[in-house]
């Protein structure tokens, strides 16, 4: 009688729950190979590629100023710079495997700069740039500060490079130390890394799908956190902190602040760098039909990372100035940043099976 | 009823399932703990960490320096040597009781159901003749080898197995589990790449399968492993149950350690003949010496009476708390509550300086590992502890008399992140007292 009763309930549940007018459950698994390698051969190798071209051409704009030492040369370095650190945002949400081994957050953007480490390295001469401490007085923050340096006319600029021997070989080693771990990262990707990526179909700690949603997670953090809070003084009893803003001397900040939201959503949506999007984790969450408070997940997602676009856009330039000005226009990005982090870190790995973790551990 | 319970436990049974049990035991923990040293985790879990989650009554635990720490680890694979070899047995088992009850003490982030169950196990095995046969000890002490020992000793081990399996069947029969498939309809879409079974991965009806299946197995396992003509396809079923959890989940070495001590139910002509076997294979040659008695004494059946009484009430006492359990955790833990629910989430955490009345936001990072940060989101009793220790750091750094709240969003088996707690009380006046009800939790 028992196990009579027992099917009874089973069949009585089964049936009820799909009853529940759910979207029809798909045929066929979601290929996540087709989603890898739309990210690498669509998404990551071509904004590679574009980051390895803008860099190649603000080292040649760089070496015809260092000969000609004409202000008109100085400005299209200051754009090629531009370019250049625009396409480095875009591939900032990608370390991992090579850029993971070569460390490329590290090495290329960590800001506020040690003006203090430049300055001495410049006058003395000697330095090693892989040292621990010279992280912090190399990459795009460093040119930034001796690109526009501190309240200084531009012609003033040039002429510290026209005087200086050492300053203009400490922007070549800077630049050369950028193109050489590029070239590393490339060639790591063109080389094997590309099959391993595409191959790596699981979503536990080291899969490629964990190492995507990781770091799009550590991506967003660092823009919530270092670009937007610490200015702002999140950290700081709410006094703001505007040169701890990124490009602070060239105040750039909110457009490669900008820059960086729209890397994440690249990511997301498995844009290309063409702007087509093709098979990305909105398609994966769409597939699982993930869902988020009522809504689809990927509603959610899509209509947050709009808000945050909106709220950003409302910030007036420069950020370093608007945290003191207007707190709350940039205090209401923050908040939407935040909703963000939450649907990205918590909903988006919850569904996918991800752990936000880059630490290996047993579960029970 | 009750001579019929005290000749069932004084019955003479062999003592060979004991020294295989022994015997497996020992070899499971040498590799689970080697395992754990190689990769990293005594640094990981017990070195890097600037902070620690006690558990509540257990502040007092502290992890010792790097080097202590490597120390407790090496003393725990000598000890489980010892168990294996039943060399100075009885001291080996306390040792590795203790140290290893001790490890898992440090911090709650690191709970996982089977530490629990080998803590336990050990335990029990303290109190074990386990190596009155096929010892080292037995040659050592000149001792007469035991082969026949009351059916209590054989049935502690196995006692504790069943009550594993069916409280995790209990945890089991909720609406969630049952009629949702839920957490399993979230985890099984990640393997819709194996080959041959990856399509089926994201059918509901298969999570529905697996989910009854895990249920009704572990209810009934343990009634089908302690019937002599069931235990053999019972442990069929056992093989493929946990082969199928290490396939879909991250757990170690756990299904390893359950499918090979299950093997304590086998029926004693089994057992014996390993022993004999594992005896003609090491040259091993009975002993005759000294004689010892049975060692089951009153205080020892008055020990384990309360301790299985314990183990019963146990997994109840979430039921004197408010709220539903799998949100707000109260008397979650020791429960056998195994692979239930999908819980993630992300806590914002603020401490206010009431001098000057203004805010900071805490970089978790700098205080957590991430496998804290990531625990410690969605147990709100971490979130005390973290808010009590940010309290000293922000009073260290200069704060008069810092408060410390958070804003915590968790999602519960795919239901949407939510506001997890009310992210204006002080969190660091919180008490974990478990006399205490959560109600800064919000409901679910």
């Amino acid at each position: 009688m028992n196990y009579k009763l027992f099917i009874a309930i089973l069949v009585i549940c089964l049936v009820s729950c799909r009853k529940k007018g759910q979207e029809e459950e798909p045929v066929d698994p979601y290929d996540k190979q087709a989603l890898l390698t739309n990210m690498a051969d669509n998404v990551i190798l071509p904004n590679y590629n574009a980051f390895k071209l803008s860099l190649d051409s603000l080292i040649n704009a760089y070496n015809t100023f260092k000969t000609s030492e004409l202000q008109s040369d100085y400005q299209i370095v200051k754009q090629k710079l531009h370019a250049a650190c625009v396409n480095y945002q875009r591939i900032s949400p990608y370390e991992f495997g090579p850029a993971e081994t070569v460390i490329v957050r590290m090495n290329f953007n960590v800001f506020p700069t040690d003006t203090a480490q430049i300055k001495s390295n410049i006058s003395s001469g000697v330095y090693t740039l892989d040292a621990a401490s010279n992280l912090d007085a190399k990459g795009f923050p460093s040119l930034d500060y001796l690109f526009y340096g501190n309240n200084q006319s531009e012609s003033a600029m040039i002429q510290l490079f026209v005087n200086s021997a050492n300053r203009k070989q400490y922007v070549t080693d800077l630049l050369n130390d950028m193109s050489v771990k590029l070239n590393t990262v490339i060639n790591g990707w063109n080389t094997s890394y590309h099959n391993t990526f595409v191959n790596s179909l699981g979503t536990d700690v080291g899969s490629s799908i964990g190492f995507l949603v990781n770091q799009l997670n550590f991506e967003l953090d660092y823009l919530k956190n270092a670009k937007i809070g610490t200015p702002l003084g999140k950290k700081t009893l709410g006094i703001a902190i505007p040169d701890k803003c990124e490009a602070y001397y060239g105040a750039q900040s909110l457009q490669y602040a900008y820059e960086t939201l729209l890397a994440i959503e690249n990511v997301y949506l498995g844009r290309s760098k063409s702007g087509i999007n093709g098979e990305g984790f909105d398609d994966y969450l769409i597939h699982l039909r993930a869902e988020y408070n009522g809504v689809s997940l990927n509603d959610a997602i899509n209509n947050q990372f709009a808000v945050c676009k909106t709220k950003l856009s409302a910030i007036a330039n420069p950020l370093s100035s608007q945290v003191t000005a207007n707190p709350g226009v940039v205090d209401a990005a923050y908040v939407e940043l935040v909703k963000l982090l939450v649907l990205l870190k918590t909903d988006m790995p919850s569904n996918l099976g991800v752990i936000i973790t880059y630490q290996d551990g047993d579960g029970d | 009823m009750a001579i019929k319970l005290t000749t069932y436990i004084n019955q003479k049974v062999s003592i060979a399932p004991l020294v295989i049990f022994r015997i497996a035991f020992g070899a499971l923990m040498f590799i689970s703990i080697s395992r754990f040293i190689l990769k990293g985790w005594v640094y990981n879990m017990y070195v890097a960490p600037k902070m620690f989650f006690p558990f509540y009554g257990f502040e007092w635990v502290k992890p010792l320096p790097e080097a202590g720490m490597y120390i407790v680890f090496g003393a725990l694979l000598f000890a489980s040597l010892g168990i294996l070899l039943g060399a100075l047995y009885r001291f080996c088992a306390v040792v590795f009781f203790i140290l290893f009850t001790y490890v898992e003490l440090i911090d709650k982030t690191n709970y996982l159901n089977h530490y629990y169950f080998i803590s336990l196990i050990s335990f029990i095995l303290v109190f074990l003749p386990c190596a009155k046969n096929f010892s080292f000890d037995n040659k050592f002490f000149k001792r007469t080898e035991l082969t026949n020992i009351p059916h209590f000793f054989v049935l502690l081990p196995q006692l504790q197995m069943f009550l594993v399996y069916f409280f995790a069947g209990v945890a089991k029969i909720n609406y969630d589990w049952l009629f949702e498939a839920q957490p399993l309809k979230m985890w099984l879409p990640a393997f819709s790449h194996y080959s041959l079974i990856g399509d089926f991965m994201e059918k509901d009806w298969v999570a529905y399968v697996f989910s009854w299946f895990g249920c009704i197995y572990d209810l009934l396992i343990g009634f089908f492993l302690f019937n002599r003509r069931t235990v053999n396809v019972a442990y069929i079923f056992v093989i493929i149950f946990h082969a199928a959890t290490a396939l879909f989940f991250n757990i170690g070495m756990f299904p390893y350690i359950m499918m090979t001590i299950t093997i304590i139910f086998f029926r004693e002509e089994f057992h014996i003949a390993a022993v004999r076997q594992l005896k003609a294979l090491t040259g091993y040659k009975d002993e005759t010496g000294s004689a010892y008695s049975n060692g089951l004494n009153r205080p020892l059946k008055f020990i384990f009476a309360a301790y299985f009484i314990l183990q019963f009430v146990l997994p109840f006492r979430y039921a004197l708390y408010d709220g539903k359990l799998f949100w707000t955790e109260q008397g979650y833990r020791f429960s056998w509550r195994v692979m239930l629910m999908e819980k993630a989430g992300t806590a914002f955490f603020y401490v206010k300086d009431n001098k000057s009345g203004r805010e900071v936001e805490v970089d978790n990072k700098k205080y957590l590992t991430y496998m804290q940060e990531k625990m410690m989101a969605t147990q709100p009793d971490m979130m005390v502890d973290y808010a009590k220790f940010l309290k000293q750091e922000f009073v260290k750094s200069g704060f008069t008399d810092p408060t410390v709240r958070a804003q915590s969003f968790v999602t519960l088996n795919g239901s949407g992140s939510r506001e997890f707690i009310d992210s204006q009380i002080d969190l660091s006046a919180q008490s974990n007292s478990f006399l205490k009800n959560k109600d800064w939790v919000k409901s679910y």
